[in-house]
């Protein structure tokens, strides 16, 4: 009975750690070239979920509602950057967190006031179950998380071999030399905050059939995500995918043996650990 | 002996045109009234109106509880504006004072001792989360204001929290418990597990149905209490196994969403019988849920169904207004579900209090305590839902209670409880200092 729990407990915890991968890779990606703590990253993936909900609604299709509510955030997202975030940059790191988290709260607010209080349904495309020891387990979360895996691998390739992904490390490494040598900076950082809010858009669709489409529904993932992005190191990519895993994992082990309420501990304990052994991240390399 | 000099006369000066007649003062006075009538409104308010009753609102307006707080609102609102609509309380309007505390207890707390010392209202009506309502009572009980609460389900409210100034005026979990405890034992199972949303309603309530539900025969095997807001529960469900017949569910709010897809999900609603408080399956909820909630049996002080005994004439328009309302804040159009229509009767339950008592105000807070104590609500136009009667011992209201299931995405009641068979002893004593 222990191994059978353990086994399940594997598969739950890898399926929430590539949400969680998902959600945290747009933060880390945000953070590491430009430098901006989005708060206002979970409201974007309430906002994607909703989009979501309108385009399924009028099509039908889920994986067409996925596509275009990312593509409709990523826009957002670059607008948001134009209007509240660009006049920021180089100013104290306070300024833009203090904007993302008002962008957070008129956000919140605008999906309450446009959508209601009654949350909304979207169909997972995958309905199917499959026998798991003692569980009916959904099809769909395998989906979730291998589709998670493939925007992830994506984001990979196009960052390792597309140009406009070179752009983005080059100017992660350092913006002012990128610039002298011709990269269009301002363009790249558009970009990139347009890809994390539509990451975060893909994820909200994503995990939209499992808990239902309110305004509040990226409080829990936000927190999380920001967790993991220090553990894994703040800006690191696969830092971000490696702590995403290893804090689902041992939160998902940590409830076969203490409460609900005690496992969920396990990710503050984890961040403090971190914070006073090893602040830099887990899965940085420390510069000697 | 006059120097030939002028006295000088008062009719001389430009001022005084002569004496003050009886015409001349009732032409003036009249000139004076229709003037006062053409004044614009504000000085009307300030002047001449009764002055109005302030009742203050403590509502979760924003942040994760917003969704309750809205159609509470929808609630209090609908019951004032009838209120005002029908000449007010004692010939005064009745003055609504909306306080949004962000879903926060810390805020909560700010913004009630804001109400009562800055706004000095005369009573509170509202509160929605159980723990913002906990952390508010002593502000009320300190400033001495009748606090009618709207929503908030703890059991301690009314038990050991209990105050002399607090009241509630709908049913809370040992009442339900003892209204549900034999259907649940009798027709679904023995055995049961209880999952629950692990802060202060919660865990109340998962004591109340644990003891009702051994009282009568039945059994416990396990609970597992889930974190409020929990997004992702699936791997605290999983460990969810063993031989027993039902799993009963205890959360509101998106929790109760998040529980009835998941649950679903993994197999827990086929492979046991599904039960539980009445919130998850609300019908603010039911859209999110959309065929995963089939069959769910649950229980719960109103259900959003004109068959009987809910086919009044009173509830008809109850129903029907607050449809037009709620579409007003939420496009999907919902129907009504218990927190609209228990923010309505708590704010006409106050209402007979104060019609009653005489209120004038915070000075006559004894006068309407005393009227509310043990004070019988009828079924009607103020209380749609059913008769109550608002205990003296612990201010806790009993009223009937709906067993239902859902059939075709709608509730559909399979046992109505009557209100004496709800009673639960009082265990409440209020403190010395109240």
């Amino acid at each position: 009975m222990l191994i059978e729990q353990i086994l399940i407990q594997t598969v739950n915890g890898i399926v929430t750690g590539m949400i969680l991968a998902l959600v945290a890779s747009g933060l880390t990606l945000i953070f590491g070239i430009m430098d901006v703590v989005n708060f206002a990253h979970g409201e974007l993936f309430m906002l994607g979920a909703y989009v979501g909900v309108i385009t399924l609604a009028a099509t039908g299709d889920f994986w067409l509602a996925f596509v275009i509510s990312t593509l409709t955030i990523a826009a957002l997202g670059a607008a948001l950057y134009w209007v509240t975030l660009r006049p920021l940059l180089g100013r104290d790191a306070l300024t833009t967190i203090l904007a993302t988290f008002g962008i957070s709260l008129v956000l919140q607010n605008y999906a309450l006031w446009q959508f209601g209080p009654v949350a909304r349904k979207i169909q997972e495309p995958v309905t199917g179950h499959f026998s798991f020891f003692y569980l009916d387990y959904p099809w769909y979360r395998l989906v979730i998380a291998l589709a998670s895996a493939a925007i992830i691998g994506g984001l990979w390739l196009f960052l390792k071999f597309g140009t406009f992904g070179i752009w983005i490390r080059a100017t992660m490494q350092d913006r002012v030399m990128a610039q002298a040598m011709g990269i269009p900076v301002p363009m790249v950082l558009t970009a990139v905050f347009a890809i994390g809010s539509g990451m975060a858009a893909a994820s909200g669709v994503l995990f939209g059939p499992l808990v239902g489409v309110n305004h509040a529904m990226g409080l829990d993932w936000v927190l999380k995500g920001f967790i993991v992005v220090v553990v894994g190191g703040m800006g690191s990519l696969g830092g971000s995918i490696a702590a995403s895993i290893l804090v689902s994992l041992l939160e998902a082990y940590a409830s076969l043996i203490v409460s609900p309420a005690q496992s969920v501990i396990v990710s503050f304990v984890v961040l403090i650990l971190t914070l006073l052994f090893r602040p830099t991240g887990l899965f940085v390399r420390t510069p000697r | 002996m006059t120097d030939g000099t002028r006295v000088p006369d008062l009719d001389d000066e430009p001022w005084y045109s002569g004496k003050a007649t009886r015409r001349r003062f009732v032409g003036w006075g009249g000139g004076i009234l229709g003037t006062a009538m053409l004044v614009p409104a504000p000085w009307q308010a300030a002047f001449g109106a009764e002055k109005a009753y302030k009742i203050g609102t403590l509502q979760p307006l924003s942040g994760a509880g917003a969704a309750i707080g809205k159609t509470a609102m929808v609630g209090t609102q609908m019951a004032v504006d009838r209120i005002n609509k029908s000449g007010g309380i004692n010939g005064r309007p009745v003055e609504l004072i909306i306080a949004d505390y962000e879903s926060k207890p810390d805020v909560g707390r700010r913004k009630a001792e804001k109400l009562v010392v800055e706004d000095k209202i005369d009573a509170h009506q509202g509160g929605s989360l159980s723990n913002v309502c906990l952390a508010c009572m002593p502000v009320f009980e300190e400033q001495k204001i009748v606090n009618m609460i709207g929503v908030c389900l703890d059991t301690t409210i009314t038990t050991s929290k209990c105050s002399r100034y607090t009241f509630r005026s709908f049913d809370y979990a040992p009442a339900q418990a003892v209204a549900f405890a034999p259907y649940l034992v009798g027709k679904l199972g023995k055995k049961w597990h209880i999952a629950y949303a692990d802060y202060a309603w919660g865990q109340s309530t998962r004591d109340a149905y644990a003891d009702e539900i051994k009282k009568v025969g039945g059994q416990i095997v396990g609970t597992t209490g889930i974190p409020l807001g929990t997004a992702d529960m699936t791997a605290f469900l999983s460990k969810i196994t063993g031989d027993f017949d039902g799993l009963f569910g205890i959360f509101f709010g998106k929790d109760g969403i998040t529980i009835g897809n998941q649950a679903f999900d993994l197999g827990l609603t086929k492979k046991y019988k599904w039960a539980g408080d009445g919130a998850i399956a609300e019908s603010t909820n039911l859209p999110a849920l959309g065929a995963k909630i089939e069959g769910f049996v649950g229980i719960n002080r109103y259900v959003p169904v004109l068959d009987a005994p809910l086919n009044t004439p009173s509830h008809k328009k109850f129903f029907d207004e607050a449809i037009i309302r709620l579409k007003q804040i939420d496009p999907s159009g919902p129907l009504p579900d218990r927190y609209v229509q228990s923010n309505f009767e708590a704010m006409n339950a106050l209402k007979i209090g104060m019609v009653k008592s005489g209120f004038r105000g915070r000075e006559d807070t004894n006068k309407l305590i005393e009227a509310l104590e043990g004070l019988e609500m009828k079924e009607g136009d103020d209380f749609p839902q059913g008769d109550k009667t608002l205990r003296k011992e612990d201010h806790q209201a009993f009223l009937r209670e709906f067993i239902f299931d859902i059939k075709g995405g709608k509730h559909r009641i399979v046992e109505v409880v009557s209100k004496e068979k709800t009673m639960f002893p009082p265990a409440c004593k209020f403190s010395s200092s109240s």
